[in-house]
């Protein structure tokens, strides 16, 4: 007998939990997505899976590596299917302790057969980025291979893989209700009249994961931090370098066509300072704006320190976009005290990179019953008092 | 030479919602930006200032919010700003509008020179620059292209405008209105620096308090236009995406042409 699947929300961790899924004889899944897939928080990642980065611990190095790996063969197979941008990526060490986790990156990135090297010559960190300022920093890790992928194109990639595997995608369909019968799932009642059956229900709704959690009698443990982005202008427009990822503890930032995306790092959020992180109602999110003036305050006083060579770029757009963070910052996948309800949400900023091994995790948990390290360190009950 | 910039925040969606009684567009509901042409009307602005000096003032009619719009425009370079809010205001016509406004620029004082866009994005009438003008009794050259001269001591402006076939250049007195088309120039963006120095600038709010304006004469009572009807488009359009190799493409549209779909 086929296991009834109903997936709510169609960003990256829905779309690629359904693609996992699908790869199973035996799954029929359903993807019902209330706007437009990878079109939400989704379409707001930066997308970057760098090698030496740190906002997925080196300790989920295979992780990220099997996230980076399975988009480099997405983009293989399929040209722009997962809008690599192959800029390399540049990871500066401000002081000894990023420095050492750089190293380990790299060293980790090299045992996987990437190239990577920690610079210690400043006139070579000048050549890579010339509008660096290299006061006060110790080095940078490099790596040419690294780049970033774009959410919404990957997400669509998958959306497309799971159709063609059988399994149907609503969009445009919002689900209501979520029929909980004596402890157990039974299905769904969305925004179209027809009711719909399922064995199991997965919770993708990532910033909406509160409000999808207590349709199923859930309190799920999320705040919300404030993802700030800018686009600018460099000045003189165009630059006459390739702008690479470039990652400092505060800030990430990277090229956008002609311009470059900078925005306020997952690692620099404290979720007990208000201006950071709350609970909010990500329906009222505008598309553009709505950032605050301390992000503008805070983002020339990093740039004047840091990269003084952009730092009078024209600010041609901005956007407000809300993490899914749980206290820990790490995901919550897998079960719930509700039978057959599964989460698949919390993943922050770093959806992109942790969907991959986490769906592949959860599919096989779904579809088998069998769990893994991974979905033990990222299960639900950790966050139970 | 002192330059009013006259500008409307407008909504960022184009979900915007009308009131079911008053017919309305409901702004308070939806983000604002800066209506496009008017950043052509300010780049204009700017440009002159840069070139002869005084200052440039940003005016607005609208909600409190609205100030966002007018710290936007200070950001990109105006020197000043004049934020014209009042309930008495609301619900009110182009004419209304242009009332207040032109007595809120002279409550002011001490302007040469009037711009604005020629056309709003949300209500796209046109008619609120030119309404100014005829108010103030000053004259105005709408849907321009540029200013080619300006000059402060004989109190003369030289500006082209486009008609169809043609480009005129006109020679207008002082004080004068230009509307300026969307596209005309490429406005100037603002930074970060710049963005932070505007929260300092000097900001004036007028509200009828200061312009004593009758209530016959703004508002929804000072208002001549009624509508009486407002419906939201039905969006008949379609896009399908076509795909596979040149000649199934080829095949396919040959199809949808027969059946007389647009292509």
């Amino acid at each position: 007998m086929k296991k009834k699947i109903g997936i709510i929300g169609g960003g990256i961790s829905g779309t690629c939990l359904a693609y996992n899924l699908s790869l199973y004889d035996n799954a029929e899944v359903t993807v019902f997505e209330k706007d437009t897939v990878g079109g939400a928080s989704t379409a707001k990642s930066a997308g970057t899976v760098c090698l030496f980065d740190d906002s997925l611990k080196n300790r989920y190095w295979d992780v990220r590596l099997y996230g980076f790996e399975t988009y480099l063969k997405m983009e293989a197979n399929e040209k722009g299917s997962a809008g690599f941008d192959n800029t390399g990526t540049l990871v500066v060490a401000t002081n000894e302790q990023v420095e050492q986790t750089i190293k380990t990156g790299i060293a980790l990135a090299k045992s996987a057969g990437y190239s990577g090297e920690y610079i210690t010559d400043k006139d070579r960190i000048k050549e890579i980025l010339p509008d660096i300022s290299t006061d006060n920093i110790l080095g940078a890790g490099y790596t040419k291979d690294d780049g970033y992928f774009d959410g919404t194109m990957i997400s669509n990639h998958f959306a497309k893989e799971f159709v063609a595997n059988g399994g149907i995608l609503k969009t445009g369909v919002k689900v209501e209700e979520v029929i909980v019968e004596n402890g157990k799932v039974k299905g769904v009642k969305t925004s179209e009249p027809e009711t719909y059956e399922f064995d199991v229900v997965v919770d993708a709704s990532g910033p909406w994961s509160r409000f999808t959690g207590k349709m199923a009698g859930l309190d799920v443990p999320l705040w919300h931090t404030k993802a700030e982005a800018f686009f600018l202008s460099p000045p003189g427009k165009k630059l006459s370098y390739t702008f690479p990822v470039l990652k400092y503890p505060e800030f990430y930032a990277l090229r956008s066509g002609d311009n470059i995306f900078i925005c306020k790092s997952h690692l620099s959020m404290d979720l007990s300072n208000p201006m950071h992180a709350g609970q909010w109602d990500p329906d009222k999110l505008p598309a553009t704006g709505g950032t605050d003036d301390y992000f503008i305050d805070f983002l020339l006083d990093q740039l004047e320190m840091k990269v003084p060579g952009i730092v009078d770029s024209g600010l041609v757009s901005s956007w407000l976009s809300y993490r899914a963070e749980p206290k820990d910052f790490w995901p919550i996948l897998g079960e719930t005290p509700v039978e057959g309800y599964m989460l698949a949400t919390g993943y922050g900023g770093n959806g992109v990179i942790e969907a991959p091994a986490a769906s592949r995790d959860l599919a096989k948990l779904i579809m088998i019953g069998e769990s893994t390290p991974l979905l033990e360190d990222w299960a639900y009950s950790r966050l139970l008092p | 030479m002192n330059i009013a910039v006259l500008i409307k925040q407008v909504p960022v969606s184009n979900k915007v919602s009308v009131d079911p009684e008053t017919h309305a567009l409901i702004r308070a509901s939806v983000e604002g930006m800066i209506n496009p042409s008017d950043r052509n009307a300010i780049e204009a602005a700017l440009a002159l200032r840069d070139q002869q000096g005084g200052k440039v003032v940003v005016f607005t009619m609208g909600p409190p919010q609205a100030e966002s719009s007018l710290r936007e425009a200070m950001a990109i370079g105006c020197d000043e700003a004049c934020l014209i809010t009042d309930r008495a205001f609301g619900r009110a016509d182009t004419l209304a509008t242009a009332r207040v406004l032109a007595k809120a620029v002279e409550y002011y004082g001490d302007i040469d020179l009037i711009v604005c866009g020629a056309l709003s994005s949300d209500g796209a009438t046109g008619q609120v620059g030119p309404m100014v003008a005829e108010v103030m009794d000053i004259p105005h050259v709408s849907e321009m292209r540029a200013i080619v001269s300006a000059s402060e001591e004989r109190r003369q402006i030289e500006v082209l405008k486009d008609l169809e076939y043609q480009t005129y250049t006109l020679q207008v007195n002082l004080p004068v209105l230009l509307t300026f088309q969307f596209g005309c120039n490429e406005p100037r963006l603002a930074t970060l620096r710049s963005t932070r120095a505007a929260k300092k600038k000097p900001l004036l709010t007028v509200t009828n308090e200061e312009i004593k304006m009758p209530s016959t004469l703004i508002g929804a009572e000072g208002s001549p236009s009624r509508v009486i009807d407002s419906w939201e488009p039905q969006d008949g359009r379609k896009a399908e995406m076509l795909s596979g190799s040149e000649s199934e493409l080829t095949q396919q549209l040959k199809e949808l042409l027969a059946k007389g779909e647009e292509v």
